[in-house]
């Protein structure tokens, strides 16, 4: 984890810098730009849906859906940033993984070209977890919604999925 | 009891109070049932039953949505700071009165 992307005023991060915060890497870094940070209490993000993207051969041959799964990934990679910066909770070489996941509701498909602007709120936090309240719009259509819960364990400490 | 004259008056505001903490309990044991997967129901959980491991066998998770209902049903919060507030209905309504109890 570099903090240099984080001692930058702008409280953007992009695609490159991206790469020094998730331990995600393409075609499963699913987050393309963090527009808004603010360390340990919000982050807001952008993921642009491409037809090249790999999941489209087969989900569906006959219509393009983006998996509602793979949305609540790219909210919890954004929650995973959240954390990740140094100052917040789930400190620097802290990894997060993805501990549970409730009340989603999944309004309307996400469609090839859809840009998804993800925003992610973080609540209580106990035991080395945090609740995260999240969303998914497509312009101005809400898409998604839900709580996700993040798991920061230190790197090499055994966990659940990761995010 | 101290006096005759206050005997009646203070018992009514112990047997008060003692009824509005069992209000409390029950509305935490509630909390715990709806909220959580418990499989139980609110009157088989006991007031100083272990919430993880024996007991009500929640684990880090429900922990984690056991503070969010708290937080929103009571407005009182629970931290890494005080976590020993998780330890038993009993631990958590103790924590919930004392918090509600503080000025804000």
């Amino acid at each position: 984890m570099s903090a240099a992307v984080f001692a930058r005023q702008d409280s953007k991060l992009e695609a490159d810098d991206l790469r020094d915060v998730l331990p995600h890497r393409p075609p499963f870094l699913l987050l393309d730009r963090v527009t808004h940070l603010e360390p340990g209490v919000y982050a807001a993000g952008i993921r642009n849906v491409s037809v090249a993207e790999p999941w489209f051969a087969g989900h569906f041959p006959d219509s393009f859906v983006l998996p509602g799964v793979l949305v609540i990934e790219s909210l919890a990679q954004l929650a995973g940033v959240v954390l990740a910066a140094p100052d917040a909770i789930g400190a620097r070489g802290s990894r997060g993984y993805l501990a549970s996941v409730r009340a989603f509701k999944f309004v309307q498909p996400v469609r090839p070209g859809d840009q998804l602007l993800l925003e992610a709120h973080a609540g209580a936090s106990v035991n080395g977890i945090t609740d995260f309240t999240v969303s998914a719009r497509a312009g101005e259509h809400v898409v998604a919604t839900g709580r996700i819960a993040i798991a920061h364990a230190e790197q090499g400490e055994q966990g659940e999925e990761e995010t | 009891m101290l006096t005759v004259i206050d005997s009646d008056a203070g018992a009514a505001r112990v047997r008060e109070a003692a009824a509005e903490r069992r209000r409390l309990v029950e509305r935490v044991k509630q909390l715990l049932v709806d909220r959580l997967d418990t499989c139980v129901e609110a009157a088989m959980i006991a007031d100083d039953e272990s919430l993880f491991g024996r007991g009500l066998e929640l684990d880090s998770i429900d922990t984690l949505e056991l503070v969010v209902a708290v937080h929103e049903e009571f407005g009182v919060e629970v931290t890494d700071d005080n976590t020993e507030a998780l330890l038993s209905v009993n631990h958590l309504t103790d924590h919930i009165a004392a918090k509600r109890g503080e000025p804000a």
